[in-house]
Protein backbone atom coordinates (compact mmCIF):
# COMPACT_ATOMS: atom_id res chain seq x y z
CA UNK A 1 0.00 0.00 0.00
CA UNK A 2 1.63 3.10 -0.74
CA UNK A 3 0.52 6.07 1.70
CA UNK A 4 -1.50 8.59 -0.05
CA UNK A 5 0.24 11.20 -2.34
CA UNK A 6 -3.30 12.28 -2.70
CA UNK A 7 -3.86 15.46 -0.68
CA UNK A 8 -1.03 15.28 1.14
CA UNK A 9 0.79 17.04 -1.93
CA UNK A 10 -1.89 20.02 -1.77
CA UNK A 11 -0.17 22.63 1.53
CA UNK A 12 -2.86 22.98 4.17
CA UNK A 13 -4.57 26.57 3.37
CA UNK A 14 -7.95 27.84 2.12
CA UNK A 15 -9.48 24.51 1.50
CA UNK A 16 -11.30 25.83 -1.35
CA UNK A 17 -7.91 25.99 -3.22
CA UNK A 18 -6.75 22.91 -2.68
CA UNK A 19 -10.06 21.51 -3.64
CA UNK A 20 -9.88 23.39 -6.98
CA UNK A 21 -5.66 22.48 -7.09
CA UNK A 22 -6.89 18.73 -7.43
CA UNK A 23 -9.93 19.22 -9.48
CA UNK A 24 -7.62 19.02 -13.26
CA UNK A 25 -5.95 16.01 -12.09
CA UNK A 26 -8.95 14.10 -10.82
CA UNK A 27 -10.33 14.77 -14.45
CA UNK A 28 -7.55 13.58 -15.81
CA UNK A 29 -7.79 10.33 -14.34
CA UNK A 30 -11.38 10.11 -14.82
CA UNK A 31 -10.99 10.68 -19.00
CA UNK A 32 -7.44 7.84 -18.87
CA UNK A 33 -10.01 5.33 -16.59
CA UNK A 34 -12.76 6.20 -18.89
CA UNK A 35 -11.01 5.98 -22.12
CA UNK A 36 -9.84 2.85 -20.86
CA UNK A 37 -13.62 1.86 -20.96
CA UNK A 38 -13.90 2.89 -24.23
CA UNK A 39 -11.14 1.51 -25.65
CA UNK A 40 -12.27 -1.93 -24.34
CA UNK A 41 -15.79 -1.76 -25.35
CA UNK A 42 -14.95 -0.94 -29.39
CA UNK A 43 -11.53 -2.15 -30.14
CA UNK A 44 -12.57 -5.86 -30.11
CA UNK A 45 -15.65 -4.94 -31.74
CA UNK A 46 -13.78 -2.81 -34.68
CA UNK A 47 -11.21 -5.71 -34.94
CA UNK A 48 -13.62 -8.14 -35.30
CA UNK A 49 -15.80 -6.12 -37.94
CA UNK A 50 -12.45 -6.05 -39.85
CA UNK A 51 -11.48 -9.66 -39.49
CA UNK A 52 -8.25 -8.78 -37.50
CA UNK A 53 -6.98 -10.95 -35.23
CA UNK A 54 -6.97 -8.82 -31.81
CA UNK A 55 -6.56 -10.25 -27.90
CA UNK A 56 -9.64 -8.67 -25.62
CA UNK A 57 -7.73 -6.30 -23.62
CA UNK A 58 -9.83 -4.96 -20.24
CA UNK A 59 -10.29 -1.38 -19.26
CA UNK A 60 -7.48 -2.24 -16.56
CA UNK A 61 -4.86 -2.80 -18.49
CA UNK A 62 -6.13 0.22 -21.47
CA UNK A 63 -6.16 2.99 -18.68
CA UNK A 64 -2.99 1.57 -16.92
CA UNK A 65 -1.24 2.00 -20.68
CA UNK A 66 -2.43 4.95 -21.52
CA UNK A 67 -1.58 6.15 -18.49
CA UNK A 68 2.09 4.91 -18.70
CA UNK A 69 1.90 6.63 -22.32
CA UNK A 70 1.54 9.74 -21.20
CA UNK A 71 3.76 9.59 -17.74
CA UNK A 72 6.59 8.27 -20.36
CA UNK A 73 6.34 10.28 -23.21
CA UNK A 74 5.18 14.03 -22.34
CA UNK A 75 5.16 13.80 -18.95
CA UNK A 76 2.59 14.66 -16.24
CA UNK A 77 2.24 18.13 -16.72
CA UNK A 78 2.72 20.04 -13.31
CA UNK A 79 -1.47 21.35 -13.34
CA UNK A 80 -2.44 18.17 -12.87
CA UNK A 81 0.08 16.38 -10.65
CA UNK A 82 -1.55 17.30 -7.38
CA UNK A 83 -4.95 15.76 -8.84
CA UNK A 84 -3.26 12.31 -9.72
CA UNK A 85 -1.87 11.98 -6.93
CA UNK A 86 -5.23 11.34 -5.43
CA UNK A 87 -5.14 7.57 -7.20
CA UNK A 88 -4.18 6.51 -3.55
CA UNK A 89 -7.40 8.05 -1.98
CA UNK A 90 -9.27 6.83 -4.82
CA UNK A 91 -7.86 3.50 -3.87
CA UNK A 92 -8.66 3.52 -0.20
CA UNK A 93 -12.26 4.40 -1.04
CA UNK A 94 -12.61 1.55 -3.61
CA UNK A 95 -11.71 -0.59 -0.64
CA UNK A 96 -14.14 0.41 1.62
CA UNK A 97 -16.79 0.28 -0.98
CA UNK A 98 -15.89 -3.06 -1.64
CA UNK A 99 -16.79 -3.88 1.44
CA UNK A 100 -20.33 -4.26 0.65
CA UNK A 101 -19.80 -7.22 -1.77
CA UNK A 102 -18.69 -9.35 0.80
CA UNK A 103 -20.44 -10.93 3.72
CA UNK A 104 -18.81 -10.56 7.02
CA UNK A 105 -18.44 -14.81 7.36
CA UNK A 106 -17.04 -14.70 3.96
CA UNK A 107 -14.66 -12.25 5.00
CA UNK A 108 -13.86 -13.96 8.20
CA UNK A 109 -13.61 -17.19 6.56
CA UNK A 110 -10.91 -16.00 3.37
CA UNK A 111 -9.51 -13.24 6.07
CA UNK A 112 -8.36 -16.19 8.35
CA UNK A 113 -7.19 -17.81 5.72
CA UNK A 114 -5.63 -15.18 4.56
CA UNK A 115 -4.11 -13.97 7.36
CA UNK A 116 -1.90 -18.03 7.72
CA UNK A 117 -0.70 -17.43 4.30
CA UNK A 118 0.19 -13.96 4.92
CA UNK A 119 1.87 -15.10 8.11
CA UNK A 120 3.85 -17.37 6.18
CA UNK A 121 4.91 -14.71 3.62
CA UNK A 122 5.54 -11.98 5.69
CA UNK A 123 8.21 -14.21 7.46
CA UNK A 124 9.55 -15.68 4.73
CA UNK A 125 9.76 -12.76 2.83
CA UNK A 126 11.65 -10.78 5.59
CA UNK A 127 14.00 -13.65 6.71
CA UNK A 128 15.26 -13.85 2.74
CA UNK A 129 15.33 -10.09 1.64
CA UNK A 130 17.59 -9.90 4.68
CA UNK A 131 19.47 -12.72 3.36
CA UNK A 132 20.02 -10.94 0.08
CA UNK A 133 20.70 -7.41 1.54
CA UNK A 134 23.67 -8.74 3.42
CA UNK A 135 24.97 -11.04 0.14
CA UNK A 136 25.00 -8.18 -2.04
CA UNK A 137 26.72 -5.88 0.67
CA UNK A 138 23.66 -3.43 0.89
CA UNK A 139 23.22 -1.27 4.01
CA UNK A 140 21.78 -2.71 6.98
CA UNK A 141 18.88 -0.46 7.39
CA UNK A 142 18.32 0.03 3.47
CA UNK A 143 17.92 -3.91 3.61
CA UNK A 144 15.76 -3.53 6.36
CA UNK A 145 13.19 -1.03 4.32
CA UNK A 146 13.41 -3.68 1.39
CA UNK A 147 12.61 -6.60 3.44
CA UNK A 148 9.49 -4.49 5.16
CA UNK A 149 8.46 -3.56 1.52
CA UNK A 150 8.28 -6.55 -0.39
CA UNK A 151 7.24 -8.51 3.02
CA UNK A 152 3.91 -5.99 4.15
CA UNK A 153 2.68 -3.34 1.60
CA UNK A 154 5.37 -1.83 -0.72
CA UNK A 155 5.84 2.13 0.12
CA UNK A 156 3.96 2.81 2.65
CA UNK A 157 5.45 0.13 4.97
CA UNK A 158 9.15 2.01 3.46
CA UNK A 159 7.89 5.43 4.67
CA UNK A 160 6.65 4.18 8.07
CA UNK A 161 9.42 1.80 8.85
CA UNK A 162 12.22 4.91 7.15
CA UNK A 163 10.63 6.90 10.20
CA UNK A 164 10.46 4.18 13.02
CA UNK A 165 14.43 3.27 12.28
CA UNK A 166 15.83 6.54 11.23
CA UNK A 167 16.90 5.27 8.00
CA UNK A 168 18.43 7.57 5.37
CA UNK A 169 16.11 9.54 2.74
CA UNK A 170 18.84 8.25 0.28
CA UNK A 171 17.96 4.57 1.72
CA UNK A 172 14.25 4.66 1.65
CA UNK A 173 14.30 6.34 -2.25
CA UNK A 174 16.29 3.47 -3.19
CA UNK A 175 13.63 0.98 -1.28
CA UNK A 176 10.60 2.74 -3.01
CA UNK A 177 12.09 3.01 -6.60
CA UNK A 178 12.41 -0.89 -6.77
CA UNK A 179 9.19 -1.35 -5.24
CA UNK A 180 7.67 0.75 -7.91
CA UNK A 181 9.03 -0.73 -10.72
CA UNK A 182 8.87 -4.21 -9.95
CA UNK A 183 5.54 -3.61 -8.94
CA UNK A 184 4.80 -1.82 -12.49
CA UNK A 185 6.61 -5.27 -14.02
CA UNK A 186 4.20 -7.32 -12.26
CA UNK A 187 1.10 -6.09 -13.96
CA UNK A 188 2.52 -7.71 -16.98
CA UNK A 189 4.07 -10.48 -15.48
CA UNK A 190 1.21 -11.98 -13.09
CA UNK A 191 -1.57 -12.44 -15.51
CA UNK A 192 0.90 -14.04 -18.06
CA UNK A 193 1.81 -16.54 -15.65
CA UNK A 194 -2.01 -17.06 -14.07
CA UNK A 195 -2.93 -17.86 -17.34
CA UNK A 196 -0.01 -20.20 -17.95
CA UNK A 197 -0.44 -22.17 -14.73
CA UNK A 198 -4.31 -21.84 -15.28
CA UNK A 199 -5.11 -20.86 -11.64
CA UNK A 200 -8.70 -20.47 -10.75
CA UNK A 201 -10.15 -16.89 -10.01
CA UNK A 202 -9.58 -17.78 -6.44
CA UNK A 203 -5.94 -19.09 -6.39
CA UNK A 204 -4.67 -16.00 -8.33
CA UNK A 205 -6.24 -13.57 -6.59
CA UNK A 206 -5.29 -14.78 -3.32
CA UNK A 207 -1.58 -14.82 -5.22
CA UNK A 208 -1.70 -11.49 -6.42
CA UNK A 209 -2.99 -10.30 -2.87
CA UNK A 210 0.22 -12.01 -1.26
CA UNK A 211 3.14 -11.48 -3.85
CA UNK A 212 2.29 -7.82 -5.15
CA UNK A 213 3.44 -5.28 -2.98
CA UNK A 214 1.54 -2.09 -3.44
CA UNK A 215 -2.45 -2.22 -3.00
CA UNK A 216 -2.77 -0.59 -6.35
CA UNK A 217 -0.86 -2.84 -8.23
CA UNK A 218 -1.96 -5.66 -6.13
CA UNK A 219 -5.90 -4.88 -7.35
CA UNK A 220 -4.78 -4.16 -10.55
CA UNK A 221 -2.93 -7.61 -11.37
CA UNK A 222 -6.31 -9.26 -9.82
CA UNK A 223 -8.52 -7.62 -11.70
CA UNK A 224 -6.86 -7.82 -15.18
CA UNK A 225 -7.27 -11.50 -14.46
CA UNK A 226 -10.96 -11.38 -13.92
CA UNK A 227 -13.44 -9.53 -11.29
CA UNK A 228 -13.60 -12.26 -8.99
CA UNK A 229 -9.45 -12.29 -8.92
CA UNK A 230 -9.52 -8.58 -8.33
CA UNK A 231 -11.69 -8.79 -5.02
CA UNK A 232 -9.54 -11.30 -3.28
CA UNK A 233 -6.15 -9.65 -4.61
CA UNK A 234 -8.34 -6.66 -2.61
CA UNK A 235 -9.53 -8.90 0.02
CA UNK A 236 -5.66 -10.39 0.90
CA UNK A 237 -3.79 -7.53 0.09
CA UNK A 238 -5.70 -5.91 2.98
CA UNK A 239 -4.87 -8.43 5.36
CA UNK A 240 -1.44 -7.81 4.63
CA UNK A 241 -1.48 -3.93 5.17
CA UNK A 242 -3.08 -4.31 8.52
CA UNK A 243 -0.35 -6.10 9.93
CA UNK A 244 2.01 -3.06 8.72
CA UNK A 245 2.07 -2.00 12.62
CA UNK A 246 3.36 -4.96 13.99
CA UNK A 247 5.97 -5.52 11.25
CA UNK A 248 7.37 -2.16 11.78
CA UNK A 249 7.30 -1.74 15.64
CA UNK A 250 9.39 -5.38 15.50
CA UNK A 251 12.01 -3.41 13.56
CA UNK A 252 11.45 0.14 15.47
CA UNK A 253 12.48 -2.35 18.48
CA UNK A 254 15.36 -3.89 16.68
CA UNK A 255 16.88 -0.86 15.47
CA UNK A 256 16.21 0.52 19.14
CA UNK A 257 17.89 -2.42 20.60
CA UNK A 258 21.12 -1.54 18.62
CA UNK A 259 21.09 2.42 19.70
CA UNK A 260 20.47 3.29 16.14
CA UNK A 261 16.22 4.32 16.67
CA UNK A 262 14.55 6.10 19.08
CA UNK A 263 13.27 3.55 21.71
CA UNK A 264 9.06 3.02 21.01
CA UNK A 265 6.88 5.16 24.03
CA UNK A 266 3.38 3.28 24.04
CA UNK A 267 3.11 0.01 21.88
CA UNK A 268 -0.63 0.41 21.34
CA UNK A 269 -0.73 4.16 20.16
CA UNK A 270 2.41 2.80 17.92
CA UNK A 271 0.38 0.23 16.61
CA UNK A 272 -2.69 2.59 16.05
CA UNK A 273 -1.12 5.15 14.26
CA UNK A 274 0.41 2.54 12.38
CA UNK A 275 -2.97 0.70 11.27
CA UNK A 276 -4.51 1.55 7.91
CA UNK A 277 -7.46 2.87 8.97
CA UNK A 278 -9.51 1.97 5.57
CA UNK A 279 -9.57 -1.56 6.50
CA UNK A 280 -11.99 -0.25 9.34
CA UNK A 281 -14.25 1.20 7.21
CA UNK A 282 -14.18 -2.50 4.90
CA UNK A 283 -15.26 -3.90 7.76
CA UNK A 284 -17.70 -1.52 8.63
CA UNK A 285 -19.60 -1.57 5.32
CA UNK A 286 -19.04 -5.39 4.91
CA UNK A 287 -20.72 -5.72 8.46
CA UNK A 288 -23.71 -3.39 7.30
CA UNK A 289 -24.20 -5.27 4.40
CA UNK A 290 -24.23 -9.07 6.74
CA UNK A 291 -26.96 -7.46 8.26
CA UNK A 292 -29.00 -6.58 4.92
CA UNK A 293 -28.55 -2.80 5.75
CA UNK A 294 -28.34 -1.98 1.77
CA UNK A 295 -30.61 -3.78 -0.76
CA UNK A 296 -29.78 -6.24 -3.33
CA UNK A 297 -29.78 -3.12 -5.89
CA UNK A 298 -27.85 -0.87 -3.42
CA UNK A 299 -25.27 -2.95 -3.19
CA UNK A 300 -24.91 -3.21 -6.31
CA UNK A 301 -24.82 0.75 -6.95
CA UNK A 302 -22.05 0.56 -3.79
CA UNK A 303 -20.03 -2.65 -6.16
CA UNK A 304 -20.03 -0.01 -9.07
CA UNK A 305 -19.07 3.32 -7.25
CA UNK A 306 -15.90 0.97 -6.06
CA UNK A 307 -15.02 -0.27 -9.77
CA UNK A 308 -15.53 3.86 -10.71
CA UNK A 309 -12.74 4.57 -7.80
CA UNK A 310 -10.56 1.76 -8.68
CA UNK A 311 -10.73 3.06 -12.38
CA UNK A 312 -9.53 6.21 -11.21
CA UNK A 313 -6.96 4.19 -9.59
CA UNK A 314 -5.69 2.15 -12.41
CA UNK A 315 -5.16 5.28 -14.29
CA UNK A 316 -2.95 7.04 -11.79
CA UNK A 317 -0.50 3.58 -11.49
CA UNK A 318 -0.10 4.54 -15.65
CA UNK A 319 0.11 8.16 -14.60
CA UNK A 320 2.64 7.69 -11.88
CA UNK A 321 5.16 5.39 -13.43
CA UNK A 322 8.19 7.06 -14.68
CA UNK A 323 11.03 4.50 -15.92
CA UNK A 324 13.52 7.22 -16.68
CA UNK A 325 13.21 8.35 -13.23
CA UNK A 326 13.16 4.59 -11.59
CA UNK A 327 15.92 3.75 -13.39
CA UNK A 328 17.88 6.15 -12.16
CA UNK A 329 17.83 4.92 -8.49
CA UNK A 330 20.94 2.51 -8.55
CA UNK A 331 21.39 -1.20 -10.04
CA UNK A 332 22.00 -2.80 -6.48
CA UNK A 333 18.58 -2.12 -4.69
CA UNK A 334 17.20 -2.90 -7.90
CA UNK A 335 18.73 -6.37 -8.26
CA UNK A 336 18.24 -7.31 -4.48
CA UNK A 337 14.46 -6.52 -5.20
CA UNK A 338 14.10 -8.18 -8.11
CA UNK A 339 15.39 -11.28 -6.87
CA UNK A 340 13.54 -11.08 -3.87
CA UNK A 341 10.61 -10.32 -5.74
CA UNK A 342 10.93 -13.38 -7.80
CA UNK A 343 12.08 -15.58 -4.92
CA UNK A 344 8.64 -14.14 -2.93
CA UNK A 345 6.85 -14.59 -6.09
CA UNK A 346 7.70 -18.47 -6.58
CA UNK A 347 6.98 -19.17 -3.13
CA UNK A 348 4.27 -17.47 -2.92
CA UNK A 349 3.06 -19.25 -5.57
CA UNK A 350 3.77 -22.64 -4.01
CA UNK A 351 1.67 -21.69 -0.87
CA UNK A 352 -1.37 -20.81 -2.66
CA UNK A 353 -1.24 -24.14 -4.50
CA UNK A 354 -0.85 -26.16 -1.73
CA UNK A 355 -3.93 -23.95 0.05
CA UNK A 356 -5.42 -24.99 -3.41
CA UNK A 357 -5.06 -28.58 -3.30
CA UNK A 358 -6.04 -28.21 0.70
CA UNK A 359 -8.96 -25.72 0.56
CA UNK A 360 -10.91 -26.82 -2.86
CA UNK A 361 -10.55 -23.54 -4.54
CA UNK B 1 14.22 11.88 -5.27
CA UNK B 2 11.22 12.46 -7.45
CA UNK B 3 8.35 14.96 -6.77
CA UNK B 4 6.00 12.06 -6.07
CA UNK B 5 8.28 10.27 -3.67
CA UNK B 6 8.71 13.68 -1.86
CA UNK B 7 5.11 13.94 -1.57
CA UNK B 8 5.09 10.84 -0.07
CA UNK B 9 7.38 11.32 2.55
CA UNK B 10 5.65 14.92 3.91
CA UNK B 11 2.48 13.99 4.21
CA UNK B 12 0.35 17.16 5.18
CA UNK B 13 -3.25 15.45 6.77
CA UNK B 14 -5.45 18.51 5.61
CA UNK B 15 -8.00 19.33 8.58
CA UNK B 16 -6.53 16.90 11.15
CA UNK B 17 -7.39 13.67 9.17
CA UNK B 18 -5.40 11.32 7.48
CA UNK B 19 -5.88 10.65 4.24
CA UNK B 20 -7.37 7.25 5.08
CA UNK B 21 -10.11 8.91 7.47
CA UNK B 22 -10.74 10.75 4.10
CA UNK B 23 -11.25 7.82 2.09
CA UNK B 24 -13.34 6.29 4.76
CA UNK B 25 -15.50 9.40 5.04
CA UNK B 26 -16.01 9.80 1.29
CA UNK B 27 -17.12 5.77 0.86
CA UNK B 28 -19.51 5.96 3.98
CA UNK B 29 -21.08 10.06 2.32
CA UNK B 30 -21.71 7.85 -0.86
CA UNK B 31 -23.32 4.65 1.33
CA UNK B 32 -25.70 6.27 3.17
CA UNK B 33 -26.55 8.60 -0.36
CA UNK B 34 -27.40 5.07 -1.66
CA UNK B 35 -28.75 3.85 0.89
CA UNK B 36 -31.38 7.03 1.53
CA UNK B 37 -32.43 6.78 -2.39
CA UNK B 38 -30.33 9.85 -3.28
CA UNK B 39 -28.02 7.66 -5.98
CA UNK B 40 -30.59 4.60 -7.16
CA UNK B 41 -28.89 2.77 -9.78
CA UNK B 42 -24.96 3.70 -10.97
CA UNK B 43 -24.00 2.92 -14.30
CA UNK B 44 -20.63 0.92 -15.32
Amino acid sequence: MASSMAISQVRPGNPALQFLKVVPGVLLLAAIGYAGKLLEANVGKYAKAHHWTFPNIEYVLWAILLGLMISNTVGVPEIFRAGVATYEFWLKAGIVLLGSRFLLGDVLKLGATSLALVGIEIAGAIAFMTFLGRAFGLKPKLTSLLAVGSAVCGVSAIIATQGAIEADDEDSSFAIAAILALGALSLFTFPLIGHTLHLTDHAYGVWSGLAVDNTAEAAAAGALYSDAAGKLAVLTKTTRNALIGFVVLAYAFYWASKGQAQAVGSKARFLWQKFPKFVLGFLLISTLATAAFFSKAQIGALANLSRWAFLLTFAGVGLRTNFKVLSKQGLKPFAVGAIGEVAIAGFTLGLVLAAQRIFGW
Amino acid sequence: MSEQEQAVRSPVKPHGFSIDAWAVLLAFALAALVRVGVFKHIPW
